[in-house]
């Protein structure tokens, strides 16, 4: 049986292989000049100022110089994308195919049992892709970890935006990738069993994949571990002063700001600046508004998780993904099981 | 004598529509079984039962005395070609063969191979480009090198040119002479099946009409006709088929254990093709006279 299973898989597995290898060549090519314009950075063994205005002058000539942008962003896109290609391109077609081609009847009768011949498939399959996309992972967190120390210090340009907690980079790093993959695997095998049609089972499971990726970062990550509190005097935060909403989380570096907004002596949310301290803002010797504000008795709510929790997110966040793979898997075998081919 | 497929009150639905009911039969051992009739009968639904590519939705199937699919074992004894003969279209033969292999136990590799030299097929040739003929014996190859004690076969010939047929089932018959194999295959073609079996079953919507040797059939079915009279005014022992009236004469299919004496009566033999015919033809008719009752009823 995996004979059989690789024998039906081995084109797409040399197709993924030479993706792999395309990208790991254009990674290993462009990746140690970027190490080296790091080290002449003055990153490393910063203080004071010099830990602001180094990194943002770092990824500041890193955007200037071609290709690590795109790079940059080619990379986070492969890795959002490459489960849905899994999903789509071996999860669909491994039931929805036998099927349509009716060829179930040969496979699923030699002296092995269905259940059998599913475990191999899903097993060896499913594997597969995580393994070729936790690769995919991997390798650009190796190549971009110069520009993750830069923006963890803070900094940010219009393509260097992120730091780790942020929605794209957060689920490209570190374990999650395994979670994505496994999903949209088991998740393109259960909608072809489901559907019994390849090529509408492949839209299915790309319809379903999008909004969990989308759904997830803005509606369920937040809420993962209840977020920390904290209530900061206008004085120590970093304000956008047209929203009135932090940009930092005070005293915790690296922290995953999820919401903040001011909140007035009473304790009401306020969300557009006073009147009265617009003046400041804009009077003939504009100023900023934050003495106006402080004065006033405003203060900052911050809702926020801390640093220290990005490994727990992380776990939580696969370990979903990977049950519901599982049940997804579970579901195919129940399919199978109830024999109405 | 013991049955290879021992059916009781079987059945079957896809959603509303029952593709089988209460079917209850025997096939026995160490015969090659047509199991003849038209299309929608419930044959395909029946084999796929046996194979169980299919479970039961009512009754219960035993075949070999075991559960269809019940596990390795029972797997390992039953071959099955399913309507068509789908291979993979974008693996060789000799992968083919190399999938039998891996996949049974009981391969025989020198049986397989010898079939593919025999039979001319070119182990390098995807099995997608195959023609109807080549693909079906590459795929009757498959279910025989597993060494089955019953080879089950749906339409096997139904897409195949008169020549391809004709040898597909002289291969098979080779096949069955090598190997002491039982054998159940379906068609909607009494004349496919004429040639190879020696025991008939005929089921018309879900129920078994008649089940026989085929030689016992034939010598137990006459054709009778005579000057025309009343069906119902006849010698005791005969059961009518079918019965058709001219203004002046009668003719009569008749089954009889012993001969028709009356000498009003000129007696003839019937072929296999006709007799199924008359079988199909009698419950077709029934089935009319059932629904015509019904509209009575409802008025």
């Amino acid at each position: 049986m995996i004979w059989l299973t690789w024998r039906q898989f081995r084109v797409q597995a040399l197709t993924a292989a030479t993706a792999l290898a395309a990208f790991a060549i254009l990674l290993a090519a462009t990746g140690p000049h970027l190490a080296s314009l790091y080290a002449a950075s003055g990153i490393t063994g910063c203080h004071g100022g010099s830990c602001v205005a180094a990194p943002v002058a770092f990824l500041n000539q890193l955007q200037a110089t071609s290709p690590y942008p795109i790079v940059y962003l080619l990379g986070i896109a492969l890795i959002l994308v490459a489960p849905a290609i899994t999903g789509i391109f071996w999860g669909a077609p491994l039931i929805a195919r036998e099927l349509e081609t009716r060829t179930f009847t040969l496979a699923w009768n030699q002296s092995i049992t269905r259940t059998r011949w599913l475990v191999v498939k899903l097993t060896l399959t499913g594997l597969a892709a995580m393994a070729v996309i936790e690769a995919l992972s991997l390798m650009y967190a190796w190549w971009a970890d110069p520009i993750g120390k830069a923006t963890g210090l803070g900094a940010s340009t219009s393509v260097f935006n992120g730091g780790r907690f942020s929605s794209l980079i957060f689920a490209t790093h570190g374990i999650t990738p395994l979670g994505y993959a496994a999903f949209a695997f088991a998740l393109g095998t259960a909608a072809g069993a489901l559907i019994r049609r390849t090529v509408p089972a492949m839209a299915v499971t790309l319809a379903i994949f999008a909004a969990a990726q989308i759904a997830m970062p803005l509606g369920v990550r937040p809420h993962l571990i209840p977020p920390d509190r904290t209530i900061a005097t206008i004085e120590s935060v970093d304000l956008d002063f047209g929203s009135l909403t932090a940009t930092v989380v005070p005293g915790q570096p690296g922290a995953w700001l999820i919401s903040s907004g001011a909140i007035n002596a009473a304790g009401q949310p306020v969300s557009n600046l006073p009147a009265a301290c617009q003046a400041a803002f804009s009077g003939p010797k504009p100023s900023s508004p934050g003495p106006c504000l402080e004065s006033r008795g405003y203060r900052e709510a911050i809702t926020y998780e801390p640093a220290s929790r990005y490994w727990p997110l992380q776990w939580i966040e696969t370990g979903i993904f990977l049950a519901l793979a599982l049940a997804l898997a579970g579901f195919c075998f129940w399919w199978l099981g109830r024999r109405r081919t | 004598m013991s049955a290879v497929i021992e059916t009781d009150g079987l059945g079957k639905r896809y959603r509303r529509q029952w593709a089988l009911t209460d079917c209850t039969l025997s096939v026995p051992a160490g015969h090659v079984v047509g199991l003849v009739g038209p299309n929608g009968a419930g044959k395909t639904t029946l084999l796929s039962l046996a194979t169980g590519l299919l479970a039961p939705t009512a009754g219960t199937i035993a075949v070999l005395g075991g559960t269809p699919a019940a596990g390795p074992a029972q797997l390992a004894r039953v071959g099955f070609l399913a309507q068509d003969a789908p291979v993979y279209a974008g693996l060789p033969v000799a992968d083919h063969l190399k999938l039998g292999a891996r996949l049974n136990p009981g391969w025989d590799a020198g049986l397989a191979r010898g079939r593919v030299d025999r039979l001319d097929l070119d182990p390098g040739q995807k099995a997608g480009t195959l023609s109807g003929g080549q693909r079906a014996q590459l795929a009757l190859t498959l279910a025989v090198a597993k060494r089955p004690e019953l080879l089950l076969l749906d339409e096997p010939v139904a897409s195949l040119d008169p020549l391809a047929r004709r040898e597909f089932l002289a291969d098979l018959m080779e096949a069955v002479a090598e190997q002491d194999l039982s054998v159940v295959l379906s068609s909607h073609l009494v004349a496919d099946l004429e040639r190879v079996c020696d025991y008939l079953i005929v089921l018309v919507g879900s129920r078994v009409r008649v089940a026989g040797p085929v030689d016992e059939l034939l010598a137990a079915h006459h054709l009778l006709s005579g000057p025309r009279r009343d069906p119902d005014k006849l010698p005791d022992g005969l059961e009518v088929i079918s019965a058709s009236h001219t203004d002046v004469q009668t003719t009569l299919l008749v089954r009889t254990s012993g001969p028709v004496l009356d000498p009003a009566w000129t007696m003839s033999e019937i072929g296999l093709e006709d007799l199924v015919l008359a079988y199909m033809s009698q419950a077709a008719g029934r089935r009319r006279r059932d629904s015509h009752h019904h509209l009575e009823v409802q008025k």
